[in-house]
């Protein structure tokens, strides 16, 4: 049993009259540690799946289990507690709060659990340090840089050890040089705290940092690669080709 | 497409964005033309030449203008922010800045003065039932008969083009401004970057602060006589607008910031959600609203405290009235006119209840308890007081006491007593030295005796009797009975009253009836509490809007933070609840801010307009208080819906 099982999850946008089927039908089990990337070509639902997973957005069928728990017939202020105990995120477009300092904003998740402070305060030292951004920490958003702010947005995501860290394309609006970085932080946080992260990226480069890779094609999983024992370039390669096969095939059409 | 369907397609299409435009601008126009209306009506002729109330309503008319004005552009300024995309997009299709300007002003024509319409139909109805209201409030007799004065209608058109011009002019600089990047990200760039405190900041911040204090404490000690010329008071009256005024902005320019900055320094980085959504907001929003911040607090200090004085004069002439007749209904002086009205009464089958009293005047030599610093013009070792015995006053008091009571406030101020200490009565041949113990509140006797509010002596009724043998009577040449009745049914005063004015009296100058003053006192008072009274409420709603706009205009730009928090794992009551933390603030420091400047406002001055501080005064900021919050709970209810659908 893996730590997030999704059965034939649909769905759909519009009324009746004007239906938009996004997703018809996903199946995904993923395991506990495992990094996860899901690629598919701009509108194909990649974010919507991701929204669908990870509870903020609901889906029109289907189920998904997380650590045995259905969120899929979750009342709203239930999904919120499952949110603040099981789920981390991370953003393209960082999501932090501009008034809030890096260390307030990675605090953010465990105030809602209102974890006593001494306690607070060393899992941020732990989370930040690993991160490289235990200088930043009474810098305001605006006085940081996008790589900075991705780094702090993803130990936002882990401090309170969730279950599950989704990310929508987080190096989709940085430079290589702060992307590779930032990969590099999450999948060696993937491998120290046994983390487990899903993540949505359109970069073949990106995904080659994950442990499977799952393509999305026509609101279904068209693919899945696994990393195995291969080197990163290998897998870079892998993914690669199947992408080119995937917008091959996109062209016939 | 032409431009004419260009402005009818966005007229449709952003009808709701112009909701708030439009309120404004029929709430102001409504308004305004319904002061000019009650201002040309002849029926306010006699009220406006018999008062000073000419000069009052000129006043008011510029403060209202200039409410009104401040109201309207900053609605415009919210407006056109909303709009901004759109005239972004215009601009990328490839209109010219100037056609966009065209475009927006023809749009803002058809807007403006159809709401200008509407509001000066509801204003003329509004001003019906003011002027209704008002006569109500005075008694002064008049038909409330209005007439549509086409003067009102011209004044107000000329203003509100006026206005309209203004409008044009920020909008031309607004859209010059702009490049098209820009106006795209107007509305989601928020009005501020967050940056650390710097030290300048504190200084300010710590300024401000100081600044206000100063205003204060000069202005509690306004009339203690530390400023004896009157260029030397109204010196330090503009000493202390000016360091209130400039001490509130760096208030909200700094200091709001830097003493949020300090607890948050406290919670070292951990902060809930009350705190994220409250304080980090307040904090950074409040320094780039401080100039509207400032307007908007000085604007209720000024209504609260007008309201407050009117409210003073007008409540103490209650108390002003029963001083002048003793506290009772009827105040009389001699026996023969006190047998007139005992009878009028008997036949008429109305039941009263006499209290009487012999007075004498005698000099009263009080150096010894005069506690004050100004110079004063008269002799405090002969001073000319009544003196009544403690048989008729009701109280006790020891043989070689004197107590002093019915003291005003005014007169207190400049002449105060000492708690207590020697003075020497002054009979004709004898001096009799007493010890004073103590100001009591009662008016015992009338005004005739009194003359205007100089305390009443009472003493032992033996020693009374000692004075009554010795009086000098250079100074006891008119009356020296004191007859006060009151009316034991309040249905019947009204008709003792009548019978009071018909009574053949030898002292009929010098008789008072109670409500025959407080009718004087409210129809003098009573036009000047109903100008002070429809301006502060026009602050109020103004204010109070201004604030709401700004809220609505802040909730749009927050919407993305509370999608964030909600993912986080937030519920909707967590961050309501954390809303209604913000908005206390939001309107609370204003509001209380206003509330404090009016208080040290009041205090400082109040004696000269009634009796009476306390109670009217927080009668007048309780109300207010009721009423500004209205203005808080809308928007919280507004933010409600934007965080139920920000996720
Ligand atoms: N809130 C929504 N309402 C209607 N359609 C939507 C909404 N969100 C996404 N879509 C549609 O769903 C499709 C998939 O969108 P998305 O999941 O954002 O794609 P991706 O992230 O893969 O680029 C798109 O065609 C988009 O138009
Ligand atoms: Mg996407």
């Amino acid at each position: 049993m893996g730590i997030l099982e999704a059965t034939r999850i649909q769905k759909n946008y519009g009324n009746k009259f004007n239906k938009q089927e996004v997703l018809r039908g996903v199946d995904l089990s993923i395991e506990e540690g495992e990094f996860v990337g899901i690629m598919g070509s701009s509108g194909s639902g990649k974010t919507t799946l991701l929204n669908v997973l990870s509870s903020i957005d609901r889906a029109s069928g289907g189920t998904i289990l997380i650590q045995n728990n259905e969120i899929t017939n979750m009342k709203e202020n239930q999904l919120a507690e499952f949110r603040k105990n099981h789920l981390g995120f991370v953003f393209q477009d960082y999501n932090l709060l501009d008034t809030l300092t890096v260390k307030e904003n990675i605090l953010l998740p465990l105030s809602i659990k209102k974890v006593p402070k001494k306690e607070a305060d060393r899992k941020f030292e732990e989370v930040a340090s690993q991160l490289g951004i235990m200088e930043l920490q009474n810098k305001y958003p605006s006085e940081i840089s996008g790589g900075q702010k991705q780094r702090t947005s993803a130990a936002r995501a882990f401090i309170h050890e969730p279950s599950i860290i989704f990310a929508d394309e987080p190096t989709g609006a940085l430079d290589s040089k702060s992307a590779s970085d930032l990969l590099n932080k999450l999948s060696s946080l993937n491998a120290n705290r046994k983390a487990t992260i899903v993540m949505v990226t359109h970069d073949p480069a990106a995904a080659s940092y994950c442990s499977r890779v799952i393509f999305i094609k026509d609101g279904q999983i068209y693919t899945q690669l696994n990393k195995g024992q291969q080197e990163r370039q290998a897998f870079f390669k892998d993914i690669m080709s199947t992408q080119g096969v995937l917008s091959g095939v996109q062209n016939e059409h | 497409m032409s431009i004419n369907s260009l402005i009818l397609r966005n007229l449709k299409k952003n009808l709701r964005n112009y909701y708030l435009y439009v309120f404004a601008l029929i709430f102001s126009s409504g308004l305004y033309f319904a002061f000019v209306t009650l201002r040309y009506d002849k029926a306010m002729d006699p009220v406006e030449g018999s008062i000073k109330g000419g000069a009052a309503i000129s006043t008011a008319s510029i403060l209202l203008l200039f409410i009104v004005a401040v109201f309207l552009l900053y609605a415009n300024t919210i407006f056109i922010k909303q709009r901004s995309k759109e005239i972004g997009l215009f601009q990328l299709i490839g209109m010219t800045k100037n056609k966009i300007f065209r475009l927006l002003s023809a749009e803002n024509a058809i807007l403006y003065f159809g709401s200008l319409i509407i509001g000066v139909a509801l204003g003329f109805a509004g001003s019906k039932l003011l002027i209704m209201i008002l006569f109500k409030v005075t008694g002064v007799e008049g038909i409330a008969s209005l007439s549509f004065s086409s003067r009102a209608l011209l004044q107000t058109l000329i203003v509100f083009l006026c206005i309209y011009a203004l409008i044009m002019l920020m909008n031309i600089l607004f859209i010059k401004r702009q490049t098209i990047l820009s106006l795209f990200h107007v509305k989601s760039k928020t009005e501020m970057t967050a940056r650390k405190l710097s030290v300048f900041q504190v200084i300010i911040g710590v300024f401000g602060i100081a600044l206000i204090a100063v205003g204060y404490v000069v202005s509690g000690k306004l009339f203690d006589g530390d400023f004896s010329s009157m260029i030397e008071l109204f010196g330090a009256m503009f000493f202390i607008l000016f360091c209130v005024i400039l001490g509130t902005y760096l208030f909200y320019k700094g200091s709001v910031a830097f003493l949020v900055s300090l607890i948050r320094k406290q919670k070292g980085g951990y902060l809930n959600i009350k705190q994220v959504l409250s304080l980090s907001s307040i904090m950074f929003r409040m320094k780039s609203n401080a100039m509207l911040l400032t307007i908007i607090t000085t604007v209720s200090a000024l209504a609260i405290g007008l309201l407050s004085l009117s409210y003073i004069t007008f409540y103490s002439a209650e108390d002003t009235a029963y001083n002048y007749t003793g506290g009772e209904d009827f105040s009389l002086l001699t026996e023969s006119d006190a047998d007139t009205f005992r009878q009028a009464m008997d036949d008429n089958n109305i039941a009263f209840t006499e209290d009487k009293a012999e007075v004498y005047t005698v000099q009263l030599n009080i150096d010894d308890i005069l506690q004050t610093e100004l110079e004063l013009n008269f002799n405090a070792s002969m001073m000319d007081t009544a003196v009544i015995s403690e048989k008729a006053a009701g109280v006790d008091v020891a043989p070689d006491e004197l107590k002093l009571t019915g003291y005003n406030e005014l007169l207190q101020r400049f002449m105060s007593l000492k708690d207590e200490g020697d003075v020497t009565v002054h009979g004709k041949e004898t001096e009799t030295a007493l010890h004073y113990t103590g100001l009591e509140d009662e008016y015992p006797i009338s005004n005739y005796y009194t003359m205007g509010g100089l305390p009443t002596m009472i003493v032992d009724d033996a020693l009374f009797q000692e004075l009554k043998q010795d009086i000098n009577p250079d100074l006891n040449q008119g009356y020296h009975w004191y007859f006060g009745y009151t009316i034991d049914d309040d249905a019947q005063l009204q008709r003792a009253n009548d019978l009071f004015n018909g009574l053949d009296l030898e002292a009929r100058d010098n008789s008072e009836s109670r409500i025959d003053i407080l009718e004087d006192q409210k129809s003098t008072i009573g036009l000047t509490l109903f100008i002070v009274g429809f301006l502060g409420l026009t602050f109020l709603i103004t204010s109070g809007c201004i604030l709401y706009f700004k809220q609505m205009d802040e909730a749009e730009s927050e919407k993305p933070n509370y999608t964030i928090l909600r993912k986080l794992g937030f519920t909707t009551t967590d961050l309501r609840r954390g809303i209604q933390r913000k908005q206390l603030f939001n309107f609370g420091i204003p509001l209380i801010i206003g509330l404090l400047h009016s208080y040290f406002a009041v205090q400082s001055g109040w004696f000269l307009f009634g009796s009476v501080m306390l109670t009217p005064m927080i009668v007048v900021m309780v109300i207010y208080t009721l009423l500004y919050s209205i203005f808080g709970i809308l928007s919280v209810v507004h933010y409600n819906k934007v965080i139920k659908q920000s996720l």
